[in-house]
């Protein structure tokens, strides 16, 4: 779908607060089966898939090239490795690409926001979905899940917290989940039961990335967190031992990481094939190892930065100039620009039609502006990048990129709140002005042009302004459509280092700089205004 | 010059304007008087088509006015001035007089300036020309915008109410302009509500009521003996003023 693989990056809080609560969004982490049964799973899937020449043809999903879906904040599974944003890395890359080499077809990445995964491979914009998602049967309904990796469900608190022994001590205690996951409500079962036995609730409080739930752990605000051993395993390094597993609850639904595609049993069964000969071809243990999940390798590229306690400024500086964080600035500042100056296109003639005669174009207009006033920004996106493609099929093309999708969900939503200012000062205009002009002779046009727009402009400016600054920070949630913008860059090298304060700094600094600039600018326009203010009149005159 | 027959205008039900008959020969300056919604505003406007008429016939030059008239031409020769001078507070005195100008005869900008300077000078308010309409007085701005109307070179002016806004002394300045307009052959058609004024430029005084023409005649005549019981009325309020 795409031509490049796509620049990685991660949610932020405005996207993942907003996130649908459908079971079929939600993260699943698993539970390390015995290695009994691994084996035994590997020797069922080795037969299933027995006639091996046709597990080397590629199945549908695949056919031509291989897409990726994946949310590259949850390392080892899936993390982007380096400070350039668009180095993915992981077990589940690694995966991919052995798949991909299977089937001789060439690999391609699409790294979006987590809740837009599973959207965009019903969508058809990637063929699976690889992102540390465990398997669970309410997500089999709509797509077929293929184990590749065993997991488990840990429970982890500072280091030299006593051990528990079951869920029930958590009560009255203060658990932090990743939102959107399906951890929430899992342990709101446990919450069920504890107050049928009169005991306190588990308090459960849901951060949008896995590396702010670990901060609440490190900075003392929860008492423990969940996840998973694979990541627990990896993050320990940069944790510097600070942290410790507590307890391992046994959830039977989260004991395996999946490979997820949409419903096709001969795919299943040509994907199942293809694990289980990567397995038995002993491609997938020189993974485990490299990533450290099974013990014996060595080579582990990321988590060499161990979490310094104060605000490092190499890093911090090192943001500051990095080329990740300059595109993703520029992308942010790129695509508020274009957004902002298509509405304001949109939005004049819509605001002309609006302080004319009623009419059909009129109503047309109030119902376009309350729309697209009540929908929120981030459904509206995952409209145009998920849906659209399902009714017309050209928007699945590659032409269709991410940056095109969003630059025309936010123009078209912009639009509408731009409309209202631009109505509000066109009607501020006294009609005398117009009147004067046509009586001079001037065409509507020249009328407006001349006469009416230089005036309005100053009525409109302020609010513009602001609605431009909101929208500065609105395009954070195009990260969801898989575009690497500012925020989505940050949360990137949060996941991948833990060092909050220094990239948050960062990229503070680059909002900071775009929004003083356009207050900047805000004023050299507001100078021409002098004509409406009598003493700031005289000044200019005589200047 | 101007000849209106029959002319006839109403808003839903409402007849503002009920067979408006009269003529105006060229170089006159005629008054028309009448109270409060008589319809006085709406004649005028119907003379450059700002007020489109729904029947009878207005005739400028020979040429009729109806839909099929050129707009903008129109209005290259009938100019007007308003009540509340309604200049362009963005634009500087001259750049209100020179943009008409420029923008609809297409004029460049040093022809527009010097024209604009031209008739700045003859309304006595070229020392203020670098000024916004902000900045000056009202008897100034109703000054600058006779001076923006006179840049079209229009053969016919209208004026509604041009002294409402304005401080006796200002009345006197502006009514100097019309006088002086007058003289150089320009044809003035002027609604006021000011007796003194109206005496002192109007060579024919029209008195209107409810859409009718209910006398024409000079102001000294008009003024003494006036034919109509309602006129006499209207003069007698206007006095008591
Ligand atoms: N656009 C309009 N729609 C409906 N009625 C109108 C409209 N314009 C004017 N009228 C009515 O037409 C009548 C004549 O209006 P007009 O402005 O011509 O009166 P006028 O003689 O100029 O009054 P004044 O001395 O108060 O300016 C008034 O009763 C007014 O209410
Ligand atoms: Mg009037």
């Amino acid at each position: 779908m795409h031509g490049t693989p796509l620049p990685p990056h991660a949610a932020h809080p405005a996207t993942r607060r907003s996130r649908p609560a459908d079971p079929s969004l939600k993260r699943l982490r698993a539970r390390r089966l015995p290695w009994v049964a691994l084996l035994w799973t590997c020797m069922v899937l080795g037969l299933a898939a027995a006639p091996v020449a046709r597990a080397q043809q590629a199945p549908s999903f695949a056919a031509g090239g291989l897409t990726v879906c994946t949310n590259p904040t949850l390392p080892p599974m899936t993390f982007v490795n380096g400070t350039d944003g668009s180095d993915l890395a992981g077990v589940d890359i690694d995966v991919s690409r052995r798949l991909g080499a299977y089937w001789h077809v060439p690999v391609t990445f699409v790294s979006m926001d987590f809740v837009g995964l599973f959207p965009s491979l019903e969508a058809g914009r990637c063929g699976m979905v690889i992102s540390g998602v465990v398997r669970q049967a309410a997500r089999e309904v709509k797509f077929d899940a293929v184990p590749y990796q065993p997991t488990s469900l840990v429970v982890v608190a500072r280091a030299g917290t006593a051990h528990v022994t079951s869920m029930a001590d958590l009560s009255g205690k203060v658990l932090a989940v990743e939102s959107g996951t399906s951890y929430a409500a899992r342990i709101a079962q446990e919450n069920v039961a504890l107050a049928a036995a009169g005991r306190p609730a588990i308090e459960i409080q849901q951060y949008p990335t896995e590396d702010q739930v670990v901060q609440q752990v490190l900075i003392g605000r929860a008492f423990a967190f969940v996840s998973q051993d694979v990541e627990l395993a990896f993050r320990q390094t940069q944790l510097n031992g600070k942290v410790s597993v507590i307890f391992q609850p046994d959830y039977p639904e989260y004991r395996n990481f999946a490979i997820y595609i949409r419903k096709d049993a001969r795919d299943r069964a040509a994907l199942e094939g293809a694990i289980a000969a990567l397995r038995d071809g002993g491609q997938m243990t020189p993974i485990l190892q490299r990533w450290r999940i099974m013990p014996g390798g060595g080579d582990m590229q990321a988590g060499d930065q161990k979490a310094v306690s104060g605000f490092n400024w190499r890093t911090f500086a090192a943001a500051l100039v990095s080329p990740a964080f300059a595109r993703g600035a520029a992308i942010t500042l790129a695509m508020a620009v274009l957004s902002h100056m298509t509405a304001i296109g949109l939005a004049v003639p819509m605001a002309m039609v609006m302080n004319g005669r009623d009419g059909m174009l009129k109503s047309a207009i109030r119902a376009y502006v309350a729309l697209f006033r009540a929908a929120p920004t981030l459904l509206q996106l995952l409209f145009v990048w998920n849906a659209l493609p399902q009714f017309l099929p050209v928007f699945r093309e590659s032409w269709f990129t991410p940056f095109l999708a969003a630059w025309i969900s936010l123009s078209i939503n912009e639009a509408a709140y731009q409309v209202e200012i631009n109505r509000a000062a066109l009607q501020a205009i006294d009609p005398g002005q117009a009147l004067a002009g046509d009586a001079l002779g001037m065409t509507r046009m020249q009328v407006y042009r001349h006469i009416i727009f230089p005036q309005a402009l100053r009525i409109a400016l302020p609010p513009t302004i602001n609605e431009f600054i909101s929208l500065i920070k609105t395009t954070s949630l195009a990260s969801v459509i898989s575009l690497q913008e500012l925020l989505a860059v940050t949360q990137i090298n949060v996941a991948r280092t833990f060092e909050f304060t220094e990239y948050y700094a960062a990229a503070l600094i680059y909002y900071l700089l775009i929004v003083f600039f356009f207050l900047w600018v805000q004023k050299r326009i507001e100078r021409r205004f002098a004509w409406a203010d009598r003493l700031k009149a005289t000044s200019h005159a005589a200047a | 010059m101007i000849e209106v027959r029959n002319l006839q205008k109403s808003y839903g039900d409402f007849a503002v304007l009920r067979n408006v008959s009269f003529t105006v020969a060229r170089g006159e300056k005629i008054v028309i008087l009448g109270p409060s919604g008589s319809g006085k505003s709406t004649l005028i406007r119907c003379f450059n088509r700002i007020e489109p008429h729904d029947a009878g016939e207005i005739t400028i030059d020979g040429e009729r006015i109806d839909q099929k008239t050129e707009l903008t031409r129109l209005r290259c020769m009938v100019g007007m001035v308003f009540q509340n001078y309604n200049l362009f507070p963005h634009l500087t005195v001259l750049e209100n007089c020179a943009l008409p100008p420029r923008v609809v005869k297409g004029a460049g900008r040093e022809d527009a300036e010097e024209l604009a300077m031209n008739f700045l000078h003859r309304v006595n308010i070229a020392d203020q020309a670098r000024k916004y309409p902000i900045q000056l007085s009202g008897g100034q701005q109703q000054r600058v915008a006779i001076a923006r109307a006179l840049c079209m070179q229009p053969s016919v002016m209208l004026f509604d109410e041009p002294t409402a806004a304005l401080d006796p002394e200002a009345v006197s300045g502006v009514a100097d302009i019309m006088a002086s307009l007058s003289a150089d052959g320009m044809t003035t058609l002027c609604v006021t509500h000011e007796m003194g004024f109206a005496r002192r430029i109007a060579d024919r005084i029209i008195f209107m009521d409810q859409g009718r023409i209910l006398e024409s005649a000079p102001p000294e005549v008009f003024f003494t003996q006036p034919r109509t019981e309602r006129a006499r009325d209207f003069l007698s309020q206007m006095i008591r003023y």
